[in-house]
């Protein structure tokens, strides 16, 4: 399996602030990885140091093997990694419609277009023309991921993607990340709801303080363990 | 009476149209108040100048954009863009610093004494408009706002690009991260921003006579405008260069000692009823 997305000894600052410290991963094609940690250990500061957001000072990311000189936000999508971001960031001036064909800025063509996105998320059809901030969170959240996917991307970057969403929205989503994954769609699934990660991801990383401080195989017993001690 | 004057503002509504939307439109990408927009815009004009007198006026109307297109590339790549972190205020004071240098450059190039740019001959003629005596070239020139309005709106509308604009006016990053290489983007939105500028320029020479202070009233009127219509937003400063154009036209005959302060009582008044202008803050 060729490895999507590579994280080498990274670290990475807000201005002077040390956030990622020689943090590294790694995410093979068609992998299901989950990436969990409590508030501010620096999960979404990886996300945001692939993007160019943080700054990588030290260390290295590679996607599809080569490495980033100098990361950008735009940079990821056009190389087949999409993100759906923490807190969604669906564009308020553009229609549900608008914010999907955004998705395809990078340009990648393949399996997913605006009928099929419509067909895994019918709710969006109904409300395509409405502006995207006007829908519900659940909905908000299904729009961000139907974006993600317009890109057609290789791997998924899911930044706590049930963040304040109701159970069984919860459980609609899980179903619909395992559908997206069972494409042959790799995800990195960041999260706190570990009965979410051990319904979708194979692999996990365990985060503290910028740095990954466990890893392995995801089962019940591994999670119930991490509950206890990674995330609550 | 009243009808030549809502004719005359309609005129000059149509050119702050051209120019508030590169006004608009710059604010939009890049978040730079523009207080060169006017210098360009005059010099636009005297580009306009020297290229119809050398060919013809519909050679420098579509010549004159396009210099002044290159000229905004340059300019959103070594001004705006290293000073987008800046604080505004840098901004603002670079912006006025190439004011300054555009108002000696027009100076030194064309001199002091006022210039004319004769109409072009098809349009050089008098028409006669619902009863009243119109010079043919000030139609065209409401016909030329409506053109642009109409394409600027078509193309944030209906196009690829024009959707990433919009996206990347509220929301750059989240549109960045979307494959929008936003930085190319803002530098070709600045671009057509500045030859917006130029074109007005080109417009307002055959009708208003060139001169190195023609851009004070101008720039302030368009300023109105953008801040009327809601900063950033091209559709309400559409509508508030209408309003404008007529305020101005109408007031200068029913309150002509008012007339100077017409445009703010107009802002003002705008802004009391709604804080964020006509349309908020949006592309
Ligand atoms: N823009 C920023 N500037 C400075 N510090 C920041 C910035 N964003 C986050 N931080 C700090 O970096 C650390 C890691 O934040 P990060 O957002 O990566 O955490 P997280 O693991 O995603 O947390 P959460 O689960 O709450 O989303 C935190 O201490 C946070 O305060
Ligand atoms: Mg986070």
């Amino acid at each position: 399996m060729s490895t999507l997305l590579k994280f080498e000894r990274v670290n990475a600052f807000y201005g002077a602030a040390h956030i990622l410290h020689d943090m590294s991963l790694e995410i093979a094609a068609g992998e299901r990885v989950a990436l969990i940690g409590r508030n501010g250990v620096g999960k979404t500061t990886c996300v945001n140091t692939l993007l160019g957001v943080a700054s990588l000072r030290g260390g290295s990311i590679a996607i599809g093997g080569s490495g980033l000189k100098k990361p950008r936000p735009y940079v990821a999508a056009g190389l087949g990694v999409a993100v759906v971001p923490q807190g969604r960031g669906i564009v308020a001036n553009l229609s549900v419609e608008e914010n999907l064909i955004l998705g395809t800025a990078a340009g990648r063509k393949g399996h997913w277009t605006v009928p099929r996105i419509y067909e895994l998320f019918p709710i969006l059809r109904e409300r395509a023309h409405t502006p995207g901030t006007a829908l519900s969170g659940g909905q908000q959240q299904m729009l961000a991921i139907g974006r993600a996917l317009m890109s057609n991307p290789a791997l998924v970057i899911l930044d706590e993607p049930t963040e304040g969403l109701a159970p069984v929205i919860v459980d609609q989503l899980a179903t619909i990340f395992n559908q997206v994954a069972d494409l042959g769609t790799a995800l990195l699934l960041i999260e706190q709801n570990l009965s979410l990660v051990e319904r979708v991801a194979h692999r996990y990383y365990a985060m503290a303080k910028g740095a990954v401080i466990g890893q392995g195989p995801v089962n019940a017993a591994v999670m119930h363990e991490l509950k206890e001690h990674v995330v609550a | 009476m009243l009808s030549i004057n809502i004719f005359n503002g309609l005129v000059y509504g149509a050119l702050l149209v051209v120019m508030s939307s590169g006004l608009a439109l710059i604010y939009g990408l890049r978040r730079v108040v523009n207080f060169a927009h006017g210098s360009l815009y005059m010099l636009g004009a005297y580009l306009g100048y020297t290229v119809a007198s050398h060919t013809n006026f519909w050679v420098a109307q579509v010549a004159v954009p396009l210099l002044m297109g290159l000229l905004g590339l340059a300019l959103d790549r070594f001004a705006f863009r290293p000073l987008q972190d800046r604080d505004p205020l840098t901004v603002i004071l670079v912006t006025f610093g190439l004011l300054l240098v555009l108002e000696d450059l027009v100076q030194t190039v064309w001199g002091k004494s006022n210039l004319s740019v004769p109409a072009p001959d098809l349009l050089s003629a008098s028409v006669d408009l619902f009863g009243m005596s119109v010079p043919a070239y000030r139609i065209a020139v409401i016909f030329f706002g409506l053109v642009v309005a109409g394409a600027l709106t078509l193309w944030l509308r209906y196009s690829k690009m024009g959707l990433f604009v919009r996206a990347a006016s509220t929301e750059p990053t989240i549109t960045s991260m979307q494959g929008v290489n936003v930085d190319r983007l803002s530098g070709l939105v600045v671009a057509v921003g500045t030859a917006l500028a130029g074109l007005a320029g080109i417009i307002a020479a055959p009708f208003l006579s060139l001169s190195p202070s023609m851009s004070s009233d101008v720039i302030i009127d368009s300023f109105v405008v953008v801040v009327t219509g809601g900063l950033g937003s091209l559709s309400g400063a559409f509508a508030a260069a209408l309003l404008l154009g007529q305020v101005q036209a109408v007031g200068a005959v029913y309150l002509p000692e008012f007339a100077t302060v017409l445009p703010y009582v107009l802002m003002m008044a705008v802004l009391l009823w709604r804080p964020a202008g006509f349309a908020g803050n949006r592309v």
